[in-house]
């Protein structure tokens, strides 16, 4: 038979176990990225980077401050009736615990900024721009042939539109490797444009001109929905895009302008 | 030991039913808002379960559309207004007067206007159920959604102005009744820190909540009488709502959670049988969060791409100092103490460790590139309940576990506590630990069903279960409070050996509150008479 001590530190280890495996388990590496999904877009990246920082931060804080409370609980449990030592505290401590937080605050905010700046860069005036519309409860995107980017000349003038509803989801498209703007217009209530593996959203709000810009960094397919409460089918408000080649791009294009049903001359 | 007497006053006896419904004695209509608080807890958590049992699984069809935003929208509404926010006034009104050696408020009457207020508004909230249905635009409202809801949103807007007018003067009369009703000796830095965090968060009220009252005016004229105040299309702006909004909401946060640490600051000395370190920087520091508060409302309006991102970046960043340093100075308690781990002890202990979690992942929204990712999702939902959940609901039960002896006269019962609280604890973090990583990889908040290719439906399903077990944990609660009422008051005034003037008088206190008062000469003037002044 082990002694009643002996017992209580198995127990106090089968616990700091547990705890340890929790802990690993809650950051497994099985979720890449850290928790986020891929990025694939040149500002997705940099948001990422952020967002693994903060993290590594925010983990050595829980873990320090977790720990010293488990460490209290354990070490400081009441032994015997003698009165603890009344210590009312300690202004070499308090600047200590308010200087620290306020240097790793700064230093989140600088890097923060800096990406903010960096992911907000604006658009070459060449670039390929798309006009997104939210509407209750689907999504128009519309090219305009004179903006399709990389310096092309318009093939002919004019715009065409995928439009979606929310039993048919629309899909988009875009070119890898160059700037792609896109300009948010509603006309009825505020929806918000997220695509997750942009890292990205920004809200479409009705008498607002809001843009933003990415650069794709690889092909795919990926999904995004609208992020803000926009009535009741507002979680089906979901869309896809297609990131191409830019031949694959052009081609597309092509097509859709033949599609005269699309298209609609000036 | 020097005592006050204080002259007891004769009182007449009425009905039953009349003297609850007449009261204006602090006591009773403490009581009255705890139990009228508990109810609409109950009533947000059934709403909470409606909607985990929706999005359990992928595709679900349990509840459609329509009602899923109204259930959502009217759980947030309860637990909010309806709950936390006044559950403080009920703690408050009960205890703070007792603490600072007061026999009333200062304005019962206004205070029985206060209380009485909350019933018929929540009322009218709910009652758009009956009208064709309860509001459904989330407890934001953002326009122009709001501008076309139906006749719900109008109750609701009705019912949240009397709400705010209740909480507006009940916020006068602790302000005052701290200021004017302090027992003899007792400094303003010698108040108990409980009442210090009532008096910070009375501030925030009086100065946010009527402006949350005039945004609602105005929706109520944009709805109603023609109004374009929210309407780009009539001349209006949509963001201009968000900015008042928040104006109101982000300091309400705080007057969610300040009381709550209020509560845990109470019941930490006492447990670990140490003064609270750092008194008067967790003075400050309250003081501190309640004026940042108002410099950080457009966090919460980062993706509208109308505001100034990097200065509300910084300011909410700088939040996190004075509440780092609250939790330093938590932590400095417990350090050397003598601790034990009775019920009170454990709810504010699953405090201090799941509230670190709402400060650590709040953060993140701070860092305003981050926020673009995680805004409006479920990243959002999860630090919400970490703070309003895992914080002030974990230190309402501390405050019920602990005062209960004194407000009721009885003990609730340990074992049947740590159940509970065990119960509480894991539920809790299986409901919303999850909802980290369905925010992350990309599951927007307030969606009434996602579809199956999404990946998400196993968190979702774990998140699920936490909830029901959540609502589990109830019921030890509900059979230990219903057991002590089947027993005889039997508590002596101090069954914890606390250190506020509120354990000096009986338990229950009688109607005049003291027979005589303590002399004060600190923020502990029970344990100065129990261990001696040399002993502080
Ligand atoms: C049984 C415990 C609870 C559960 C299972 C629960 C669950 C949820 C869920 C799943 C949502 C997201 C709904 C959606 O976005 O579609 C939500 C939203 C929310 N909950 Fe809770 N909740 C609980 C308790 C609380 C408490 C105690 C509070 C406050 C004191 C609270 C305040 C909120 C708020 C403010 C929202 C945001 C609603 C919105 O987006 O408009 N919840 N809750
Ligand atoms: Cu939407
Ligand atoms: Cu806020």
């Amino acid at each position: 038979m082990p002694s009643t001590g002996k017992l209580r530190v198995i127990r106090r280890v089968n616990l700091l176990i547990s705890a340890a495996l929790l802990a690993i388990a809650s950051i497994s590496p099985a979720f890449a990225g850290w928790g986020m999904p891929e990025p694939i877009t040149d500002q997705a990246k940099r948001i990422q980077d952020l967002w693994v920082f903060t993290l590594i931060i925010a983990l050595a804080v829980f873990f320090a401050v977790e720990g010293a409370l488990l460490y209290a609980i354990f070490r400081y449990r009441k032994r015997s009736d003698e009165l603890p030592k009344q210590t009312h505290g300690s202004t070499a401590l308090e600047i200590v615990w308010t200087t620290i937080p306020v240097l790793i605050v700064i230093t989140l905010f600088s890097y923060s900024f800096i990406v903010l700046r960096d992911v907000e860069k604006k658009a070459p005036s060449d670039a390929l721009s798309i006009e997104v519309d939210g509407f209750q409860f689907s999504w128009q995107f519309t090219y305009d042939l004179a903006r399709l980017g990389q310096g092309q000349a318009p093939a002919q003038e004019g715009t065409f539109s995928i439009i979606g509803t929310a039993a048919q989801e629309p899909t988009f498209v875009i070119p890898v490797g160059e700037p792609v703007e896109f300009r948010l217009k509603s006309n009825d209530v505020i929806h918000s444009f997220y695509l997750p593996n942009f890292h990205y959203k920004l809200d479409v709000v009705p008498g607002r001109d809001n843009r933003f810009v990415i650069t794709a960094n690889q092909t795919g397919e990926f999904t995004g929905q609208c992020a803000e409460l926009c009535g009741i089918n507002h979680a089906l408000m979901r869309f896809h895009v297609r990131v191409v080649e830019r031949a694959e791009f052009d081609k597309w294009v092509a097509e859709q302008v033949a599609n005269k049903a699309t298209v609609r001359q000036p | 030991m020097t005592s006050i007497a204080i002259p007891r006053p004769a009182y007449a006896e009425r009905p039953w039913i009349l003297d609850w419904l007449t009261t204006v004695d602090h006591k009773k209509l403490g009581i009255l808002y705890l139990y009228t608080t508990m109810f609409f807890f109950a009533v947000g958590g059934i709403l909470a379960l409606l909607v985990r049992a929706q999005l359990a699984v992928a595709d679900n069809t349990f509840v459609n559309n329509d009602a899923y935003n109204q259930i959502f929208t009217m759980h947030a509404s309860a637990m909010l207004f309806l709950f936390i926010i006044p559950v403080w006034a009920g703690f408050g009104n009960y205890i703070v007067p007792l603490q600072i050696g007061a026999a009333d408020m200062a304005f019962p009457r206004i205070n029985a206007l206060s209380f009485w207020l909350i019933p018929p508004a929540g009322l009218l909230m709910f009652s758009g159920f009956l009208f064709g249905g309860a509001s459904d635009v989330g407890w934001t409202a953002y326009s122009p959604l709001a501008r076309s809801s139906g006749v719900g949103l109008d109750l609701w807007i009705i019912s949240v102005i009397i709400l705010g007018v209740s909480s507006t003067i009940g916020a006068a009369n602790f302000m005052v009744t701290m200021f004017r009703m302090r027992a003899p000796g007792m400094t303003m830095f010698r108040m108990p820190i409980f009442c210090w965090t009532m008096l910070v968060t009375a501030v925030l009220q009086l100065l946010a909540t009527p402006v949350l009252a005039s945004g609602l005016a105005m929706l109520y004229i944009d709805r109603n009488f023609g109004g374009s105040f929210f309407d780009p299309n009539g001349g209006g702006n949509a963001i201009l709502w968000q900015n008042i909004f928040w104006f109101y909401s982000h300091p309400a946060v705080y007057i969610m959670i300040l009381p709550g640490m209020g509560i845990i600051s109470e019941i930490l000395p006492v447990f670990a049988r140490k003064p609270l370190f750092g008194y008067k920087a967790f003075v400050f520091a309250t003081m501190g969060i309640g004026g940042l508060g108002f410099s950080v409302w457009a966090h919460h309006m980062f993706t509208t791409g109308a505001v100034l991102k990097p200065w509300f970046g910084f300011m909410t960043f700088m939040i996190g100092v004075p509440t780092g340093v609250k939790m330093f100075n938590w932590l400095g308690t417990l350090w050397r103490g003598s601790i034990t781990f009775e019920a009170p002890m454990l709810f504010a202990l699953g405090f201090l460790s799941m509230f670190l979690i709402g400060g650590i992942n709040g953060t993140f929204s701070a860092a305003v590139p981050v926020d673009f990712a995680i805004h409006d999702t479920y990243f959002v939902v999860a630090h919400i309940h970490y703070v309003l959940f895992g914080g002030a609901v974990f230190a309402v039960f501390a405050g019920l576990y602990y005062w209960f002896p004194k407000i009721w006269g009885r003990r609730l019962d340990e074992r049947l506590a740590r159940i509970h609280f065990a119960l509480q604890f894991i539920g809790f973090n299986l409901a919303f630990f999850p909802m980290h990583l369905l925010g992350l990889d990309g599951m927007p908040r307030r969606i009434a069903t996602y579809s199956e290719s999404s990946g998400w439906e196993t968190l979702n399903l774990i998140s699920t279960i936490g909830a029901f077990l959540i609502g589990v944990a109830m019921i030890p609660f509900i059979i230990n409070v219903v057991m002590a009422f089947l027993r005889p008051k039997d508590q002596p005034n101090d069954p914890w050996e606390g250190n506020t003037l509120e354990w000096w008088t009986t338990s229950p206190p009688p109607v005049h509150n003291f027979d005589s008062l303590p002399e004060v000469h600190s923020e502990r003037p029970l344990w100065d008479l129990r261990h001696g002044k040399a002993a502080h």
